[in-house]
């Protein structure tokens, strides 16, 4: 989008003319608080061939993987619901959703919801009816909150890559002990990949910020997702699903590949590292995730400790728009 | 469902006089100027009361220059002006109000793409991502951003309403690029969505939502080829649409433009007695107002 490359542009612009005034190129561009890095990250990629009941065995294998510390705690599940097309991928699929509900309250959660935020479709009855997550929800009896359209609260940002100072985020997550990101294993024709990092663009309230979030576009869509999730004061972790992907002209028109794969991790910037190289990326190519890899997170392959099926059993050749060839050249 | 629509209203007002989106949520402008404006239109001492309630939430958080904010969390004035304004001129309170709230949108310029997108558009069109007229000039939903379909749509509206009480050829000019900006978005078979037609060369789909808001704002051009291929749109994709906000728009939308109502009226009722609009107070307000003759509040 020309909004995306002008302000894009721009913005490399302004940072390179103040990098050479203060003679210190790539300078940090985030506050203390919001460096998540661990010296080394666990990601585990666990085979699933089908949507179906078998996956919430899936689930919860992946999550006893990291040992996470669940009685008690309220968990936010946050899928990737963009718009409803009968014909296509676009979404995270219901019966993931339901399997992680059903998974993260066996690991002994108390609270278990769902959020999501579309980016672009307002009429939430019809998303949520007509992909099937609203047959999920009443069957788990899971509660489901519109995060566009939740109570928000302003929040300083964690890095300064917008220079928007300030982002209002919703309550629901903000008061939520664990925050899981579910996006589709999908490329995106602005940002490259779409994962669990550019899944967070759904925490922001249309509300406040409009469908489409047009200003987070003006601010850079690289540096917007830097700056979300470096704000995010709440505990991650990230199951991708890549049972079918998208490739091509993802995150809505593309086709459907199969992968036959779910990536779990506790540091999203090395899930979403990994699974870029499942879908045959490099993901140092991809600039936010380059950038996250400064402080958010872990993308170089050393220091990524993979586990489950070797990346090499279920990585598959993702076409991308010819604009990102560039992104696999690595292979 | 009248009946009980207007319960549901007014049972979840919340304290301070506004509504949420949900029962619970904290008062909102957008939410609380639709549902004051669907009660407002109602004989009833208990809707009267609630929608009086409402219009002092509205008056209470105008800011000085006009604007309204999202909601009382938030500082900005914003796209939500266009309700509040549009709320308060149909149901004839505080007129003052609602003309210095629609000044202060005829004072808000959008965001454009620049004069490099302004070049290309004119020269090479085929090289820009999205096909758009990028010098049009409608409403955004935020300060320094660019025009979208829906926040247009609202203002186109609001300042219809107040024409006489808005004279100026500042204000006809604005209307009419907007107008031009919102035809310019139309997807290529009919309808539209937030704002973007083609992405990359691919067309994008049409929102039956966005679709029914859009022709209520296009309503006094009725007989543009435009206006009826995404009226002929806006069927297609109702019969793969059943939620309460787009039957709601869409029954609004036909109201205005003479057709019978009744069936629409009829698969609102079905719809909110199966899952109640999954509690979404705007679906609810809006499919009062699409029940009780609402479409005369966006005669334009």
């Amino acid at each position: 989008m020309r909004l995306d490359r002008r302000a894009f542009l721009a913005g490399a612009l302004a940072a390179g003319a103040i990098s050479t005034a203060h003679g210190c190129v790539n300078a940090p561009r985030w506050e203390r608080r919001a460096v998540r890095q661990p010296s080394r990250s666990r990601v585990a990629i666990l085979s699933a061939g089908a949507y179906d009941g078998r996956l919430v065995d899936v689930v919860l294998r992946g999550l006893r993987l990291f040992g996470l510390a669940l009685t008690a705690k309220r968990v936010v599940l946050k899928p990737n619901f963009v718009e409803h097309d009968p014909n296509g991928v676009v979404n995270t699929h219901p019966a993931l959703v339901a399997a992680a509900i059903e998974a993260f309250r066996r690991a002994g959660a108390r609270h278990v919801v769902v959020a999501e935020g579309p980016g672009h479709y307002r009429d939430t009855e019809h998303l949520l009816t007509a992909t099937g997550l609203h047959a999920v929800l009443r069957e788990h009896r899971t509660r489901y909150v519109d995060l566009n359209n939740d109570n928000a609260r302003p929040l300083r940002l964690g890095s300064h890559y917008t220079g928007l100072g300030h982002l209002y985020l919703p309550e629901t997550l903000l008061e939520a002990d664990l925050l899981v990101s579910m996006p589709k294993l999908k490329t995106h024709h602005w940002a490259g990949v779409t994962l669990s990092l550019k899944n967070m663009f759904g925490c922001i309230p249309g509300a406040i910020y409009g469908w489409p979030k047009n200003v987070l576009h003006w601010a850079g869509i690289h540096e917007s997702i830097l700056d979300i999730n470096s704000t995010l004061p709440v505990p991650r972790f990230a199951i991708v699903d890549g049972i079918v992907g998208m490739e091509g002209n993802g995150p809505i028109q593309g086709e459907a590949r199969r992968c036959g794969a779910l990536v779990f991790g506790d540091d999203p910037v090395a899930v979403d590292a990994t699974a870029a190289r499942l879908m045959t990326i490099d993901p140092r190519k991809i600039r936010y995730l380059e950038e996250a890899g400064r402080f958010l997170g872990n993308i170089v392959e050393e220091r990524i400790d993979q586990v489950g099926e070797p990346i090499d059993r279920l990585r598959q050749d993702f076409r991308v728009l010819p604009r990102f060839s560039a992104l696999k050249s690595f292979v | 469902m009248t009946r009980s629509g207007e319960e549901q209203l007014v049972a979840s007002q919340n304290r301070d006089g506004g509504w949420g989106a949900q029962e619970g949520r904290a008062s909102s402008t957008e939410i609380t100027a639709l549902a004051t404006l669907a009660l407002g239109r109602l004989d009833t001492p208990a809707a009267r009361a609630s929608a009086t309630h409402g219009v002092r939430w509205l008056a209470a958080r105008q800011h000085d220059d006009g604007g309204w904010p999202v909601s009382a969390r938030v500082d900005e004035g914003s796209w939500a002006t266009a309700l509040a304004v549009l709320a308060l001129n149909a149901l004839g309170h505080e007129p003052a109000r609602a003309v210095r709230g629609a000044r202060w949108l005829v004072r808000r310029v959008p965001r454009t793409l620049g004069m490099a997108s302004s070049l290309l558009h004119r020269f090479a069109p085929s090289s820009l991502a999205v096909r758009l007229d990028p010098d049009l000039k409608g409403w955004a939903w935020t300060a320094d951003a660019a025009s979208f379909v829906e926040p247009t749509c609202y203002v186109l509206l609001a300042l219809k309403g107040l024409r006489r009480q808005l004279q100026g050829a500042a204000v006809a000019e604005r209307i009419d690029e907007a107008e031009r900006m919102v035809y310019d978005r139309m997807c290529r078979d009919g309808g539209w969505n937030y704002g973007n037609s083609t992405v990359l060369e691919a067309e994008l789909w049409p929102y039956a939502d966005v679709t029914a808001l859009a022709l209520l704002a296009l309503a006094d051009h009725p007989g543009r080829e435009a206006n009826q291929r995404s009226l002929r749109a806006l069927r297609g994709m109702l019969q793969r649409v059943d939620s309460g906000l787009s039957v709601a728009w869409a029954t609004l939308c036909f109201a205005a433009y003479g057709e019978d109502p009744a069936p629409w009226r009829r698969r609102l009722v079905e719809r909110y007695a199966q899952n109640g609009f999954l509690g979404e107070t705007r679906a609810v307000a809006l499919a009062l107002l699409a029940l009780t003759g609402g479409a005369e509040v966006f005669r334009t």
